[in-house]
């Protein structure tokens, strides 16, 4: 290892860095929110990923029973239900007790006294293997003598798809021009870094430096800027998570949260990588245009 | 001269035209064997510097040959042009030195920007500074040095590499009188240790003192080339100049 050189390369680098400080820290800002706000992007994906999963996995089938069955038929029933294929576990709901689910479920929001006769049909419960198993399961179970319809989430399960897949879309575009825009700066920034050295750079090829070399302290002058943007934003997102959260869960209690939220760890180094990568992709862009001779 | 032997700089009719229409070169061909000491003269503009700079490939003729040391220069790839730099040391009139580095520094920097071990600075550059007579100043800044100073600094940053062929573009042009003297001094002893130098100048006072190869440029066009020469064509026929 040759100490003299390192020395020398870091000098350069670091001349590169402190030149423009003021260009230097709004290009790291930039980053730092768009990395930001692709990681918060990221973090919710994965949540809502493992929300809808979760979601999913709680889909079951309700088969609802002809009025009239006696017990054994009914649980005649819920073993061939057991039997068909995909089907995981069935619970079996008799009227009186679906009843006093709906009353406890509804307590406080409707007058369930008002309910003199039960209008619900003993029900099967059944919960399929797969999610994608849940049409099929529906079909058989229909089939079935003695079951009068059958009922799934179809449409809200197709609606939340629906609306995940949206929102995904939208967000990823809003990313996107994020992105673009911080490597707009960056890349603004070290062309400035280049200008401001470009007697040096005039230098450098009059004695033989390669363009490589040329380059290099400016793609490193480049991926500092980016890897110290995307701990900022890191760095942030670890402060929404602790501080943020709980409160954000407290105000939308609707949406079910995961137990399991997505690590933190594995997607603080992917943000990393992108800020090395977009600071190291925009220094070599410009650097690139003052080389040509 | 050996006929096998090629000449260490080579134009063969070349001529160089700027995108705005000017014509710099115009048929040019030159021959300068390893080991000479020429002076480039002729007017402002007239195609010195143009010439000097297909040298170093810092141009590309519109036609005709380049070959430095053997290689085709005029048909590069981009990618070789630092091997060239190398082996072709460039001194300018503004000396071109970088203000927030030392005199030390300025000249270290030609060879750790071509990725030299430290070892190699570390016996480079004081034997280089030693040359030039600046192994005392080596600490001090451009700004806090004369101009001669500068430009020796600038000399000893074109030789750092071990180059075979100086080329000094008016290396004098900024400099008083007595201290034109000590750079000239100075090239001459360079020359005497084996590299080519070719210098372009208006300085009569020099050429005339100095009385070496001295090939004159017209509008593009070399219209003279004489061993022994001096500034104005012909005084070497003994002519006397006034003033």
């Amino acid at each position: 290892m040759d100490w003299g050189k390192v020395k020398f390369f870091l000098g350069e680098v670091f001349a590169n860095l402190t030149r423009n400080a003021a260009m230097q820290i709004t290009a790291i800002g930039t980053v730092a929110v768009a990395i930001a706000m692709l990681g918060a992007f990221l973090f919710v994906q994965r949540t809502a990923a493992a929300v809808s999963d979760q979601a999913l996995q709680q889909i079951e089938v309700s088969a609802f029973l002809r009025d009239g069955l006696d017990a054994k038929a009914d649980s005649a029933l819920a073993a061939r239900v057991t039997a068909l294929p995909g089907v995981a576990h069935v619970t079996y709901v008799p009227k009186a007790q679906g009843l006093k689910q709906l009353r406890d479920k509804l307590q406080g929001e409707v007058d369930t006294s008002l309910l003199t006769t039960n209008p619900l049909p003993d029900t099967l419960r059944i919960q399929a293997k797969h999610v994608a198993d849940v049409p099929g399961v529906a079909t058989a179970v229909k089939t079935l003598p003695g079951v009068v319809d059958v009922h799934y989430g179809a449409e809200t399960v197709q609606k939340l798809m629906r609306l995940l897949d949206v929102a995904q879309r939208i967000g990823l575009a809003v990313i996107v021009l994020l992105v673009l825009a911080s490597f707009q700066i960056v890349s603004n920034t070290i062309r400035l870094t280049v200008y401001s050295r470009r007697r040096e750079i005039s230098i450098m090829q009059l004695v033989g430096a390669t363009n490589n070399y040329i380059r290099l302290p400016f793609i490193a002058e480049g991926v500092v800027a980016g890897v110290l943007g995307a701990a900022i934003a890191v760095a942030l997102l670890l402060v929404a998570q602790h501080e943020l959260l709980p409160v954000v869960a407290q105000l939308v209690k609707f949406v079910p949260f995961p137990t399991q939220l997505p690590d933190l760890i594995p997607l603080a180094f992917q943000l990393l990588g992108v800020g090395a990568l977009v600071g190291a992709i925009a220094s070599w862009v410009s650097v690139g245009r003052y080389l040509r001779v | 001269m050996a006929l096998e032997e090629a000449a260490l700089i080579e134009l063969r009719s070349v001529s160089l035209t700027y995108p705005n229409g000017v014509r710099a070169l115009d048929a040019v061909d030159l021959k300068i064997e390893k080991g000479e000491f020429i002076f480039l003269v002729g007017h402002s503009g007239t195609g010195k510097s143009s010439l000097l700079r297909l040298l170093y490939r810092e141009q590309v003729p519109s036609a005709g040959d380049v070959r430095v040391d053997g290689i085709a220069v005029h048909r590069m790839r981009a990618g070789a042009i630092p091997r060239l730099r190398r082996n072709v040391g460039v001194v300018f009139q503004d000396f071109k030195l970088l203000s927030g580095k030392t005199v030390w520094e300025n000249v270290a920097f030609a060879l750790q920007v071509t990725g030299a071990r430290t070892k190699d600075v570390m016996r480079q550059v004081p034997r280089c500074l030693d040359l030039v007579g600046l192994a005392q100043k080596s600490r001090m800044f451009p700004h806090e040095l004369s101009g001669g100073e500068q430009q020796r600094t600038a000399i000893a940053r074109a030789l750092v590499n071990n180059p075979k062929i100086l080329l000094c573009d008016e290396p004098t042009g900024n400099l008083d009188p007595s201290t034109t003297t000590e750079i000239m001094e100075l090239l001459q002893r360079i020359n005497t240790k084996g590299t080519t130098v070719v210098v372009a100048t208006h300085n009569q006072a020099v050429v005339d003192r100095m009385r070496k190869r001295v090939i004159r440029l017209e509008n593009g066009r070399i219209v003279g080339d004489e061993e022994r020469g001096f500034y104005f064509l012909g005084l070497g026929q003994g002519q006397v100049l006034s003033g």
